[in-house]
């Protein structure tokens, strides 16, 4: 096999990106063989300047790695200073920040739904799930004035209140969903082509998900019951009593194919709906935030000295922050930051080992990569040993030029 | 049931039994336990323990951890300390278990600048690649038993020599930055 490694000039710090990751395919005929992944880091140099800003301002710098999970990845910020300077976050804080963390979870499996029907040729699921995404995007902006980087969190709780015209509109919105997404559900229970392009496609192990730290719905679809909401509640999950959603507990098995993360996604959603009602039901009376205001929050962590950790259930996977702090100094020492697409990219080899090139843009979106840049691929052939740079477009066009062999003519 | 060859620990133990048993075994490493509260009556959710153990005894405290459960890895963070460099390998124990008995254990470690030299963990857990990389590229030290040498993260015409975190002579001269704010 003449597989040849190529450099492919992204990174590792690029403001228009988020994750570079370049893959080299290996195919004999159109089967992959042999599959590489190299991924860059935009997200580098933002722990270097997290060195040149105190805990407040990183709040701004860490809800601008990601736009969709933007919330998630301050949680676990947040997480991180509270820990290594023990804060205690008020009880009507943690159910907001869980209320929040819900939305956005919603937000990004809708988005990711329509997104994979996008990639086999189901561009009306695909438009669907670009019209349902409307919806949560804006109840965030009634929450929080906005509809990306909301700037809600802050250390100690988070600074706008849940009012009634906002409990309003989101229990509207649950209301929306749990009638309108049932066209998702349907496609994972009904639909023979999607099931076709779906079931036994990138299948990752049991076994191998354990082996290679696979996280959130890609270990789930897996078999894996794991979910830090479940195994280590944070904010309100403690009272909230969630299940980790597997696919063995639904349909029987678990392959851990696409299929199986399309339906864990479906069925998440539904689940978080569930919780923001509870969280809604249950919104304990009382502050939202340990302190109002910001430079007494600040004098107190320029006092603190430790190393904190911050690890919850993003929509993604679970996403880590690491913090240290030194008495004295006002701003961070250092610290990590570890999103799930980090752990989950090691699987992408296995997953693509036996598929058809075809596949590939299913197979990469179905761990819901949080990168935009996936711009080309080079692919090599095993049997000339000659080289071809596929264009994100050509191989999508792959992807749904397959679909269409499957339907009836 | 299919037979598997790898799977985790289904019960788990507690935070207090996995002490004892760590505490027992390797007699010289110091355990910080840190109960993480949550929700509405504020009481403990999970535990979070941090391991600071000799470089020496360092796969012997990994051997332990897999005695008890699968450990499942998180990431690597560290920093350049003075004359040794700091890695904390963040991991979980009892993650397929119970409801709040996930153990988030991370296991810290002083590395010598005079031997900047760490055992990869690659056969044990292949999920730790990345993360291994990391830190190789960015603050130098070597993981005997890494498969993979390339830089995964800095580009590849990235100078060899010049390690990004480290805050000593190997680190970044200050005309190699630009104004990052």
């Amino acid at each position: 096999m003449s597989a040849k490694t190529y450099t492919v000039p992204i990174g590792p710090v690029h403001v228009g990106l988020k994750e570079p990751i370049t893959a080299w395919l290996d195919l004999d005929g159109e089967k992959i063989v042999g599959a590489r992944v190299r991924p860059g880091a935009i997200h580098r140099g933002i722990e270097m300047m997290g060195r040149e800003r105190n805990p407040i301002q990183v709040i701004y710098l860490a809800e601008r790695i990601c736009g969709i999970c933007s919330f998630s990845h301050i949680t676990a910020f947040l997480r991180a200073v509270e820990d290594a300077a023990q804060i205690q976050v008020p009880a009507r804080g943690q159910y907001i920040r869980s209320l929040v963390l819900e939305l956005e979870r919603v937000h990004s499996h809708i988005l990711w739904a329509g997104v994979a029907c996008y990639s086999i040729g189901f561009d009306s699921a695909f438009q669907l799930g670009m019209l349902m995404r409307e919806r949560v995007m804006d109840v965030l902006e009634a929450y929080t004035g906005n509809r990306v980087n909301y700037g809600v969190g802050t250390v100690g709780g988070v600074r706008w209140d849940i009012t009634p015209e906002v409990d309003a509109v989101i229990r509207d919105m649950i209301r929306y969903y749990r009638s309108e997404f049932s066209a998702f559900y349907d496609i994972v229970t009904q639909d023979p082509i999607a099931k076709a392009r779906m079931r036994d496609v990138g299948v990752l192990s049991y076994e191998d998900a354990i082996r290679l730290c696979a996280l959130g719905p890609t270990a789930r679809a897996s078999g894996v019951r794991c979910d830090l909401r479940w195994s280590a509640p944070y904010e309100a999950y403690g009272d909230l009593d969630v299940k980790p959603v597997v696919p063995q507990d639904y349909v029987g098995e678990a392959r851990g194919d696409v299929f199986d993360r399309f339906l864990v996604r479906v069925l998440e959603v539904y689940q978080s709906l569930d919780l923001m009602e509870k969280i809604l039901d249950g919104l304990p009376e009382g502050d939202i935030v340990f302190e109002k205001s910001v430079v007494k929050v600040l004098s107190l962590l320029k006092k603190a000295e430790g190393t904190g950790w911050g690890i919850i259930e993003a929509p993604r996977g679970d996403d880590s922050r690491v913090v240290h702090l030194t008495s004295g100094n006002e701003n961070l020492t250092w610290w990590k930051v570890r999103a799930p697409t980090y752990a989950n990219a090691v699987s992408w080899p296995v997953m693509f080992m036996g598929n058809e090139l075809a596949d590939a843009p299913l197979i990469i979106n179905s761990i819901d990569p949080c990168i935009s840049c996936m711009e080309r691929m080079l692919v090599t052939n095993a049997g000339t040993g000659g080289e071809q740079i596929m264009t994100r477009e050509q191989l999508l066009d792959l992807s749904r030029e397959k679909t269409r062999r499957l339907m009836p003519a | 049931m299919m037979n598997r060859s790898i799977d985790y620990v289904k019960e788990p133990l507690s935070s207090e039994a996995v002490i004892a048993r760590l505490e027992e075994r390797l007699p010289d490493i110091r355990i910080q336990r840190r109960d993480r509260v949550g929700g509405r009556d504020n009481s403990v959710q999970y535990v979070d323990l941090w391991i600071q153990v000799e470089k020496g005894r360092f796969l012997q405290t990994i051997e332990e951890l897999f005695r008890l459960d699968f450990p499942h890895f998180h990431v690597m963070s560290g920093d350049d300390v003075g004359d040794d460099v700091l890695l904390n390998y963040h991991f979980s124990l009892f993650r397929v278990s119970e409801h709040g008995k996930r153990l988030g254990v991370s296991v810290c470690v002083l590395v010598p600048k005079s031997d900047l030299h760490m055992p990869s963990l690659f056969d044990r857990i292949p999920g730790i690649e990345y993360s291994e990389r990391e830190m190789r590229e960015m603050l130098g030290v070597e993981f005997e038993g890494l498969p993979m040498k390339g830089f995964i993260f800095l580009p590849e015409n990235w100078d060899e020599n010049v390690k990004p975190w480290r805050r000593d002579k190997d680190g970044l001269n200050p005309d190699m930055m630009r104004d990052l704010s």
